[in-house]
């Protein structure tokens, strides 16, 4: 499958949409497409339905956390040292706030291809988390939905069905962010290293 | 001859009081067991209702709507009815003109059954 | 009775026993358990129970649906946090006696799943554990060791007397905290009757709450 193609074809049947390629640089080279939300479900449709592609199923739908990051570079700036202009080397610090973001993967049954890899991000990950769920179109997307709800915490909108599926509906947190504290309950460590023997040092 | 009737039977009868009591006496014997010597220590959760260890919610006893007259209908016209039509089948020939209405107005109130189940979707399949 | 002349006797063809015993080996041999697995180890766990291995040659061959009639629970897997509350609340739905065997590495400790954020870190925070199996998973005969083992710990016990099992002991209680379900945590996230722990740099096998065995750990 060619993701130009796949991308030029989406931009023609979706007007006004923006198609990123995300490129994979492991060596399996699964390179993926970035949609923007309010055409997710066009675009979703329209790989449903097409002839050429007709992905009739999706076979799994994954969460991922991006944390905030934080690139540095060195920058030379010409600058008064002691009256005299100078080049200086300066460390220039650029902040990239983080995501979470939606994986979902395409196959066809039909046409025996697959996968594409789409991909949607949510605009932060504090309060602005809500996406447009696939459920309507893919019906297998409704439990892994509810799963990347559940330990993530991307609220995907137009859910039949949005609850908790593996912690109890009355947890608050969500297990999978990479921020996420678990409860402290390494009391009893026979045996403990690494990152567990900081915790039970704590008791 | 009444005597000899009670002197025949009589072993019968006490060999069936012996048997029973045989067959109760253990139960009955475990039942006074259990009351004198179990240990007994009833609590709020051993008492709830066994839920496969959720808590059970609501009442047990609630009105609900199997529907089952549907079913009843659907085996009325597809089994029984079945049934009806091979006999009036084979005798069709030599049946009186009485006999022969009266069996269709039977096929004519399970048609009509029919229409109706048909109508509520019934026969459709998921 | 004096062991000797005990012994004497049966040599002579005289079998003689105290209720005690004989009270021990009525409830040893008709141990019934309750058919409960929670993941791998419950695979396990019916092995045993089948022909190969047998349990019912212990005395266990009826796995009971219901807690009502069952004796022994064999914690067979990993408990999660959404499955502890209903772990315990079986528990507290058998009636006494009851025992408990915690089987494989994650019944006892949480195992390879320890760190994982919905994994109770061994069932013996909230109930009392008779007997730990180690291994993952314990292969049949670890668990029919296990059995015997309980059947030994009840075969030792006395109807009366200060170390009297929990069942003949009106104050000891029946009943076990079923922990809720919090925002962040099982609420409590132990029991702390149960489970003590003086601190970690000397760690020590956690008690049961019949003190009179620390069980096999």
């Amino acid at each position: 499958m060619n993701l130009e193609k796949i991308k030029s074809d989406i931009e023609a049947a979706v007007p006004g949409c923006n198609v990123q390629i995300v490129v994979n640089g492991s060596p399996s080279g699964q390179h993926s497409l970035l949609l923007e939300r309010q055409h997710v479900f066009e675009i979703a449709k329209f790989l449903q339905d097409d002839s050429e592609l007709h992905l009739d199923y999706c076979s799994n739908v994954t969460g991922v956390d991006w944390l905030d990051t934080e690139t540095s570079e060195k920058v030379k700036v010409q600058r008064l040292v002691d009256g005299v202009e100078q080049e200086v080397e300066e460390i220039r610090k650029t902040r990239s706030p983080g995501y979470l973001e939606a994986v979902y993967h395409l196959y066809s049954m039909e046409k025996k291809h697959g996968p594409l890899v789409l991909r949607q991000r949510t605009e932060n990950r504090t309060d602005q988390i809500n996406l447009p769920s696939l459920t309507p179109i893919w019906r297998s997307a409704e439990f892994q939905e509810r799963e990347i709800f559940d330990l993530y915490g991307i609220i995907f909108e137009g859910h039949p069905d949005l609850r908790r599926i593996l912690m109890w509906d009355e947890f608050e947190d969500h297990p999978m962010r990479k921020d996420y504290i678990e409860p402290n309950d390494y009391e009893y460590e026979p045996t403990p290293h690494d990152a567990v023997l900081e915790k039970s040092m704590q008791h | 001859m009444n005597t000899i009737f009670i002197d025949i039977y009589r072993p019968i009868a006490i060999l069936m009081i012996a048997a029973v009591c045989f067959a109760i006496s253990p139960l009955v014997m475990a039942w006074v067991w259990s009351k004198k010597f179990s240990p007994r220590k009833p609590g709020p959760v051993k008492n709830a209702t066994y839920e496969c260890g959720l808590e059970s919610k609501g009442a047990a006893l609630i009105h609900f709507k199997p529907e089952y007259y549907l079913y009843a209908i659907v085996f009325l016209i597809f089994d029984v009815e079945a049934i009806f039509l091979l006999p009036f089948a084979v005798a069709f020939s030599g049946l009186s003109v009485g006999a022969s209405i009266a069996m269709l107005i039977f096929l004519l109130l399970l048609v009509e059954g029919l229409i109706w189940t048909w109508q509520k979707g019934v026969l459709t399949w998921v | 009775m004096d062991p000797e002349l005990k012994n004497e006797l049966s040599r002579q063809g005289i079998f003689t026993t105290t209720l005690e015993e004989l009270y021990n080996w009525g409830r040893k041999s008709s141990v019934w358990p309750l058919t409960f697995g929670l993941a791998c180890c419950a695979i396990e766990m019916i092995a045993t129970t089948m022909a190969r291995y047998d349990l019912a040659r212990f005395g266990a061959e009826i796995f009971r649906p219901s807690p009502r009639q069952a004796d022994l629970m064999i914690v067979a897997g990993t408990v999660t946090k959404k499955m502890a509350p209903q772990v315990v609340r079986l528990y507290n739905q058998m009636p006494e006696p009851k025992y408990v065997i915690a089987m494989g590495a994650c019944a006892i400790s949480g195992g390879p799943f320890k760190q994982g954020y919905n994994v109770l870190k061994g069932i013996d925070r909230y109930i009392p554990v008779d007997v730990h199996i180690p291994g993952c998973p314990p292969r049949p005969e670890a668990l029919m060791d296990a059995f015997i083992t309980l059947q030994k710990k009840i075969a030792t016990q006395h109807l009366t007397g200060v170390d009297r099992p929990r069942h003949l002991n009106p104050d000891a209680p029946s009943e076990f905290i079923v922990p809720e379900f919090g925002a962040h945590d099982l609420e409590p996230p132990k029991n702390l009757k149960l489970w003590h722990i003086t601190s970690n740099s000397s760690p020590k096998i956690p008690s049961t709450a019949d003190n009179n065995e620390p069980g096999k750990d």
